[in-house]
């Protein structure tokens, strides 16, 4: 979830805890289907690694919304997290690999 | 870093705790606007929208919860909330609060105290670098008994040349000198240093600097002093160094000042000077032994390896010079053991007695929270029942005995502060003589672990106890007809108490039994009404034999005179003090005595008066007098009875001619009298042969005077200091003090921890006392139903009051064997602060359990008799 939130934030920029679970969901082609409620505790947990920054602004319809930001520190961890587990992903599917061509 | 940051966010979070809340509803507010807003726009009607909306958000208030989790520190929240409802079950019960604050203020105040002296002086570093290297070399004679001996300077130039284990060797030794820096002429004890000394101790002076090698080879007449003595007497003045003052009546140049913490084998020397030792000058014919020495190890090098080596060399030295050596090896201490001595095993003891107290008192609680936890169990039941889990009962019921440890210990540590102050005053010289005791930060810090510790410890086991998992029997469970767990736990703890105690008890006891044997030792004189002080002549002005006689003579004739004086006299050496010159003698008609086999005895040189004015009964013969006290008298000697004994084998005493090796010339001369004996060191020490000079014959410059009064002996002081400055006016007097003073010093270390363990047993007595009680009280407001029936089927009240109290005896009885077995197991720790009895003193071994046996069981009578008043009916209606 923390590394789909950067990844979101560094795709579209500022934006707010909907709009974030909308465009998660978006991305997974509606397979991956959440509670939007369960966004805010992870947005919490990264705001409090300063991952992200939060201020209040105004949405394009015009209401009050709370805004997410990258920050600097955010950027190298979405780096760092996003080799990882690409690795971690590769050596899964190397894994896996030998057992389809037997 | 991560984790730090979120951390740190948590703890901020402890604040604005409304602010966030409010915060985070906004958000999910605007969450769900946003959201209708798309699904209104998508074409859902407005209800629609909305509850699209919520379903999609999932559950408000689990994300809420999960938020609120996340931005806290959630444990914290809880202890608060433990921590308030802890408090507020303690102030609904003051009576059991108070009883378990004070039982830990007691346990965990003595433990402090004591620990704070033993930290001192045995844990704490000593305040030299790398003090491990440092040890003391000492000559010892095995078969004189004497450990731990003053050396021989021939010897210690021995050891110099031929020993390969050390980087240095110094010798040193404590005097004192009279000091003046022309307004003021006082005592001041001071150090005698060779050059060695302080660069083995690294020590660095915080003005001027130390002695070189080349001053202590010319005996330079150069000083250095303690910053004390730069502060009180020069003020701190920075033009000190170069400063003339006056030693003994010469004049001396202070070179240095020593850094204010520093010391060095007492804590009192204000003046170092050089020791000045020439090994060109036959030293074995001319010295016997009398110096000390410290040497540092070479960095590898193992104490044992010195010590074999040591033991190596004064095998060669005793082979070498066997007149002078014979019988006589080396010893090479760490510098601590030395410093701290015999303090060692009354404050082991001490801190063995501490543990049993803190058992008692942590076992005390430890009851009092399993009485108080039973009458909750339905309570912790229902709680259980309803979700709590049962870690969190654990931990609510743990907070509440770490709120009783803490206030236990913060009381303590009080208690402690205290306690130390009068510690340090109660005790014995040689436990604080050479290390200082203070109270610090470090201290503080260990009795808040020992609470917390403590406080685990006994709220641990009741925790358990009444969180135990069965929720049925817990709810099911009649209070007043169960004898559950809890009950045969409390017996246990009970009988854990009453060992704890009874093993204080027999300790207090032998040191007691000790004491008063102690007390009523004979010391071989009336110590009643004599006060003393020690005068000591400068010899610059006082080189001449004749000088140094007129002045005591005329100085005792001037005291005899004194309104309230019955009579005066002086002596070299004051008995009973642990200090005193000892010597050769030989006897006349009997043959020289091979090298190693000759008499030693104490030597002391009196003024006539001696023996009437310090009440040694006279057995034989005659005292000095007037006529012996003149320097062309042949000489004449008065001998203790042991003397006697040991040197003479019984024969009779008078007439016979001895000489004792005291001066360059030592004419044989006769016994003319015998007088009772009078122990050199302490009250349990074998009294030695003792040989005693007139002061003309031996006149030392040095004299402790001695006064008989009418009545009270200090209100002599003043009138004695005027006599004194009459005849000389710069001659200050020191160390007044009573006979009776002296005599209380020798048991002051048994008196110190019998006083203490006493202290400690009686608590200790009362807490298990306590214990007794309440566990029987309780099994009694148990059975109270049980009892009733009992009397109402006609069981007389003796019978039941014989059940109840035989209900306890059993913990009684297991607990005092214990307890007993403990103690008979551990005393022969105790066996060198003993006197007169054995470590397994039957009297004490039967006594202190038959107390404890008969307080408890009158501890037990208490509810017994309330079981037998019980009127039936009341219990049947208690139903």
């Amino acid at each position: 979830m923390a590394l789909m939130v950067l990844k979101t934030l560094e795709s579209m920029g500022p934006l707010h805890g909907y709009g974030i679970a909308r465009r998660i969901e978006q991305i997974s082609g509606d397979r991956l289907s959440l509670n939007y409620g369960s966004i805010y505790p992870a947005l919490l947990r990264l705001e409090q690694e300063r991952a992200i920054v939060s201020e209040w602004g105004t949405s394009e319809n015009n209401r009050k919304a709370k805004y997410y930001r990258l920050t600097a520190a955010g950027r190298r961890q979405l780096k760092q997290e996003t080799a990882e587990w690409q690795e971690a992903a590769a050596i899964v599917a190397r894994f896996l690999a030998p057992k389809e061509s037997l | 870093m991560k984790a730090l940051w979120r951390i740190w966010a948590r703890v901020a979070g402890l604040f604005h705790k409304n602010w966030r809340d409010r915060e985070m509803a906004q958000e999910f507010e605007s969450h769900l606007q946003l959201h209708i807003d798309d699904n209104i726009r998508a074409g859902m009607s407005p209800e629609q929208a909305r509850r699209e909306a919520l379903v999609k958000f999932g559950g408000m208030e689990t994300a809420k919860e999960s938020i609120r989790e996340t931005s806290r520190l959630l444990w914290f929240d809880t202890a608060l909330r433990d921590m308030r409802y802890a408090l507020r079950g303690l102030r609904l019960n003051p009576g059991f609060a108070a009883t378990a604050v004070l039982s830990l203020t007691l346990g965990i105040g003595a433990s402090v105290a004591i620990y704070t002296v033993a930290d001192n002086l045995l844990l704490r570093p000593l305040p030299y670098p790398d003090a491990k290297q440092l040890v003391m070399l000492y000559e010892k004679n095995p078969h004189r008994g004497f450990a731990h001996n003053v050396i021989s300077p021939a010897n210690y130039f021995d050891w110099k040349a031929q020993s390969s284990s050390f980087s240095a060797i110094g010798g040193f030794f404590d005097f004192h000198v009279i000091l003046g820096d022309g307004k003021r002429t006082e005592e001041k004890d001071a150090q005698a240093v060779s050059g060695e000394v302080l660069p083995a101790l690294q020590v660095k002076p915080v003005r001027g600097r130390i002695f070189t090698m080349q001053e202590d080879k010319d005996d330079a007449h150069v000083a250095v002093i303690s910053y004390r003595l730069w502060q009180e007497w020069f003020g701190g003045d920075e033009s000190v160094i170069g400063r003339q003052v006056q030693v003994n009546s010469r004049p001396f140049t202070v070179i240095g000042v020593l850094p204010p913490d520093f010391y060095f084998n007492t804590r009192t020397s204000d003046v170092w000077l050089t020791l000045g030792l020439n090994p060109a000058n036959n030293l074995r014919k001319t010295q016997g032994r009398w110096m000390w020495a410290v040497a540092r190890l070479k960095p590898g090098v193992s104490l044992s390896q010195a010590r074999a080596e040591m033991t190596g060399i004064a095998q060669r030295l005793e082979i070498a010079y066997p007149e002078f050596n014979k019988g006589w090896g080396a010893d090479v201490v760490p510098l601590r053991d030395s410093f701290v001595g015999q303090a060692k095993t009354s404050l082991m003891v001490l801190l063995g007695a501490v543990t049993l107290l803190l058992c008692v008192a942590c076992a005390n609680v430890a009851n009092l929270l399993l009485a108080r936890y039973s009458a909750r169990r339905r309570e912790m039941a229902v709680r259980g029942a309803l979700g709590a889990a049962r870690g969190r009962l654990i931990r609510q019921l743990l907070t509440e005995s770490v709120i009783l440890g803490l206030a236990g210990g913060i009381a303590g540590v009080v208690l402690a502060y205290f306690a130390v102050s009068g510690l340090v005053a109660l005790a014995p010289r040689d436990l604080t003589r050479s290390v200082q005791i203070t109270f610090d930060l470090r201290i503080v810090l260990f009795a808040f672990l020992l609470s917390l510790v403590t406080s685990i410890i006994f709220g641990l086991a009741p925790a358990l106890m009444a969180s135990h998992g069965d929720l049925n029997r817990g709810l099911h469970e009649e209070s007043r007809t169960s004898t559950g767990g809890g009950t045969r736990m409390r017996s246990w703890l009970v009988a854990l108490e009453i060992a704890c105690s009874v093993a204080l008890m027999a300790g207090a006891g032998l040191l007691f039994r000790s004491l008063v044997g102690l007390q009523n030792v004979d010391p071989g004189l009336d110590a009643h009404n004599i006060l003393t002080f020690r005068v000591t002549l400068p010899t610059q002005r006082y080189k001449e034999e004749q000088k140094r006689i007129d002045f005591f003579q005329q100085a005792t004739e001037k005291l005899n005179q004194l309104p309230g004086v019955r009579s005066a006299s002086a002596t070299s050496y004051l008995p009973l003090n642990g200090i005193g010159a000892g010597t050769t003698v030989q006897i006349s008609g009997q043959p020289p005595a091979k090298p190693g086999e000759e008499f030693v005895a104490t030597i002391r040189t009196v003024l006539p008066g001696y023996f009437r004015t310090m009440g040694i009964p006279l057995k034989r013969g005659r005292a000095f007098n007037a006529a012996d006290d003149v320097e062309f008298t042949p000489h004449r000697f008065i001998v203790s009875e042991a003397f006697v004994r040991k040197c003479l084998s019984g024969e009779e005493p008078l007439g016979k001619q001895i000489s004792a090796w005291m001066n360059k010339e030592n004419p044989f001369g006769e016994i003319v009298g015998v007088v009772g004996d009078v122990s050199d060191k302490t009250l349990d020490s074998e009294p030695a042969p003792t040989v005693y000079y007139i002061h003309s014959h031996l006149s030392y410059g040095e004299m402790v005077f001695v006064l008989r009064a009418e009545n009270d002996a200090l209100s002599l002081a003043d009138p004695a200091r005027k006599v004194i400055k009459e005849i000389d006016p710069e001659l200050p007097l020191s160390q007044i003090r009573t006979m009776e003073t002296v005599v209380r010093q020798t048991f002051a270390s048994q008196q110190f921890s019998a006083v203490l363990l006493g202290g400690f047993s009686l608590a200790s007595l009362l807490l298990a006392a306590i214990g007794v009680y309440g566990v029987l009280a309780y099994s009694v407001t148990q059975r109270t139903r049980e009892i009733g029936v009992r009397i109402a089927l006609g069981a007389e009240p003796l019978a039941i009051t014989r059940m109840v109290v035989a209900s306890g005896t059993r913990m009684v009885i297991l607990g005092a064997a214990a307890g007993l077995a403990a103690a008979l197991a551990l005393s022969g720790l105790m066996k060198s602060l003993l006197f007169g009895i054995g470590p397994r003193d039957p009297l004490t071994f039967v006594a202190a359990p038959v107390i404890f046996v008969v307080v408890a069981l009158v501890a037990a009578y208490v509810p017994a008799r309330r079981a037998a008043q019980v009127s039936p009916m009341e219990a049947l209606r208690a139903e």
